[in-house]
């Protein structure tokens, strides 16, 4: 193959040179991470989503429910994906106001709390409109950047902890010894959705926590632990509270090499798929669906009103602009509705309807 | 002395200064901080002794065993493998892919299993030939390809993770032979383990690793073809890191890209707290064995005594450091980097 470029350009070409060539050309094709879907059109804003990577279920989902709204309104529609490098996050939303003129709204999750700041800034420097969700600095409000800065959407785990810890005792028939596995122990959902763990066992005194491990939200170590426990404690475990859903899935796989899937309630928090069906099939009690389909459209579609003159962001009312968004709680009762309409058929939201799941202003 | 038996290796020739280094006390420490930690979590919790919880750690420490014996052979050439969580993780989902899923409609059943080792075998010969062909250090080359598996994984699942439903598959991770109780996984982990120890004692290859992380000029001078013996290391460790993806997509039902997230972390830590050297040239697979259920029912009996989480991973810090310390020979060692 060396001799026939060899030939090809006139010259000698080193095994060296041939190298750097194909490395050069492996780094332009990597280097557009822009991933444009069609030509920018000059006067409907184009909209972007920038998430994590699209390696989870979770951001996933939110791609496609931004690429849904895009296309409701006839928008370019960008993804910007960060792999959790906080400044390649900010530069390529730098890189995309330039190439838009600043004619461009922007729904975020930024990799990182500290990140939402710079990204504001450069937004309403070029006159862009953006949506944060989840991470921010509790000090940078919304109303201090009228009108660019449209709205900041979070989703406390207190009530939704709460929420799956009773879902679990419930299946345990009120009674009991629980064992739960944590988040990263520094991680503000983990925190907060232990806290609602807590508010339920000390309102449910029957039920007895008989451990709580952190598994980082991982897979493996949430089976690994489950694993002991089961050691440990043995038929003492009537259920087990997980705080997200991958969790809670290792578990019941733990249970299954024991014998007991299905016998022994679990719960996890997300929504994801493979949880729903596990709730379907009887082997786990309960999930928290944050709807990322939800987040990724309707992000775009508060910050496109805004946009395109729909509503003043600075007249709204402050539980507008830093609120809490609503998550769905999924058991057995629900989990077939929940399924039919937003897992085998492309959910259907009401684009229009901005404020429908606000459920009050965000305490810090 | 020829290369191939070199003074390092555990059966070595028996002349006295090889014969004083086997019984060293420093070689054992890693077997008697197994005996030492087994004996405290047994009398804090006496229920670490049944056979149920034999069984899980055993379960545990299939898939760490099977991958850290692949990265054995690499550490004992000297060079590093960094490749175990991309070539798991792809083993894993195209395993879930290939076998009746609920993605697709494909249903190979068994078969899927050779096709997905080629995989592990390909990716490894590949780590392999860059490595040595281009020159590339082995970290660099497998750093590439443990992104590029994983980035592969991530293109073929797009972000979402793919149910195992092929009966036969789970019962790998499931089922337990009717005999002794054990899960079949735990076999085959054990059959690899057997494998690994034959081709590292009976086998060519097995010797010319050990002389390569001797010293790699002498072994080029006595004749071994380093190049060839560097591309077949990866790649038979790369056919161990498949089997690590099919243990572990069968044990947790389902295939996804991040299924081999902290796999590298566990499997490094197992082969040096087993006193493989990271210099090369002295270790074994029977050493890894040890390391391996070192770091498992550590971190198993931390859950049994009731350690809180936050100190958890502290200890297995600590157990790295101390493991290395114990089992060094410094009267070897003159300049630590």
């Amino acid at each position: 193959m060396v001799k026939d470029i060899n030939g090809l350009m006139g010259r000698r070409v080193s095994r060296r040179g041939l190298l750097k060539g194909g490395a050069a050309l492996g780094a332009a094709g990597v280097f557009p991470a822009i991933i444009t879907r069609r030509s920018f059109a000059a006067d409907t804003p184009t909209l972007v989503n920038s998430i994590r990577s699209l390696s989870n279920p979770y951001h996933a989902t939110w791609n496609k429910g931004g690429e849904a709204f895009a296309k409701s309104v006839g928008a370019d529609y960008v993804t910007l994906v960060t792999e959790g490098n906080s400044e390649k996050g900010v530069s390529d939303i730098r890189a995309i106001l330039a190439k838009t003129g600043g004619n461009v709204v922007i729904n975020v999750d930024p990799n990182d709390a500290p990140d939402a700041r710079p990204i504001v800034e450069a937004v309403k420097e070029a006159g862009g409109y953006v949506i944060t969700q989840w991470n921010k600095p509790e000090d940078l409000h919304p109303w201090d950047f009228d009108p660019n800065y449209v709205a900041h959407i979070s989703f406390s785990g207190v009530p939704y902890g709460k929420a799956m810890a009773e879902a679990l005792f419930k299946a345990m028939g009120g009674k009991g010894g629980i064992v739960a596995l944590g988040g990263i122990q520094s991680n503000i959902p983990a925190i907060e959705r232990k806290a609602g763990l807590d508010q339920a066992l000390a309102e449910n005194p029957d039920i007895k926590l008989l451990d709580f491990q952190v598994a980082n939200w991982s897979d493996t170590e949430a089976l690994e632990k489950t694993n002991a426990w089961l050691t440990q404690f043995g038929d003492e475990i009537g259920g087990i509270w997980a705080a997200n859903d991958g969790m809670g899935l290792a578990a019941v796989e733990a249970l299954r090499a024991d014998g007991r899937a299905g016998q022994v309630p679990v719960t996890g928090i997300d929504g994801i798929q493979l949880a729903v069906e596990a709730i379907l099939a009887g082997e786990m009690a309960g999930t928290v669906a944050w709807d990322p389909y939800w987040q990724g459209g309707m992000g775009l579609s508060i910050g496109y009103h805004a946009a395109t003159g729909a509503f003043d962001p600075a007249k709204e009312p402050k539980d507008h602009r830093e609120f809490y968004g609503t998550g769905v709680i999924i058991t057995a009762d629900n989990a077939q509705d929940y399924y039919d309409s937003n897992i085998k058929a492309e959910p259907e939201l009401d684009w229009n309807d901005i404020w429908g799941r606000v459920s009050g202003q965000i305490q810090y | 002395m020829t290369p191939s038996a070199d003074a390092e290796s555990p059966r070595a020739s028996a002349s006295p200064k090889s014969a004083m280094h086997r019984f060293r006390l420093a070689s054992w420490a890693p077997v008697i901080v197994l005996v030492l930690l087994c004996a405290v979590i047994a009398v804090i919790n006496p229920n670490f002794l049944s056979f149920g919880n034999f069984v899980r750690i055993a379960q545990a420490a299939m898939i760490p065993l099977v991958l850290g014996l692949g990265a054995t052979f690499i550490i004992l050439m000297g060079s590093i493998d960094l490749s175990v969580e991309g070539i798991l993780t792809l083993s894993a989902v195209i395993l879930s892919l290939l076998v009746l899923n609920g993605a697709n409609g494909n249903d190979l059943g068994l078969l899927a299993i050779p096709l997905v080792l080629l995989v592990g075998a390909g990716v490894g010969f590949i780590n392999g030939a860059v490595h040595v062909k281009l020159k590339v250090p082995s970290f660099m080359t497998t750093l590439g390809t443990w992104f590029i598996g994983v980035g592969v994984a991530n293109a073929l699942l797009g972000g979402t993770a793919v149910r195992i439903n092929d009966k036969l598959v789970r019962a790998l991770a499931i089922s337990r032979d009717p005999l002794v109780g054990l899960p079949w996984g735990v076999w085959i982990a054990i059959f690899c383990f057997f494998v690994a120890l034959v081709i590292q004692n009976y086998t060519r290859l097995g010797r010319y690793i050990y002389a390569l992380g001797g010293g790699e000029d002498l072994a080029g001078l006595s004749g071994i073809r380093a190049s060839r013996v560097r591309i077949m290391a990866f790649t038979l460790a790369g056919v161990f890191y498949a089997v690590g993806g099919i243990l572990a997509a069968a044990q947790l039902g389902l295939g996804n890209s991040q299924i081999g997230l902290g796999r590298l972390f566990t499997t490094i830590t197992a082969v040096v707290v087993g006193g493989t050297s990271l210099a090369g040239g002295s270790g074994s697979v029977q050493q890894t064995l040890v390391g391996v259920l070192v770091v498992v029912v550590l971190s198993n009996g931390m859950v049994l005594m009731g350690i809180p989480p936050s100190v958890q991973i502290g200890v297995q810090g600590l157990m790295i450091i101390a493991a290395v310390a114990l089992s060094m020979d410094r009267k070897l060692v003159r300049i630590v980097k």
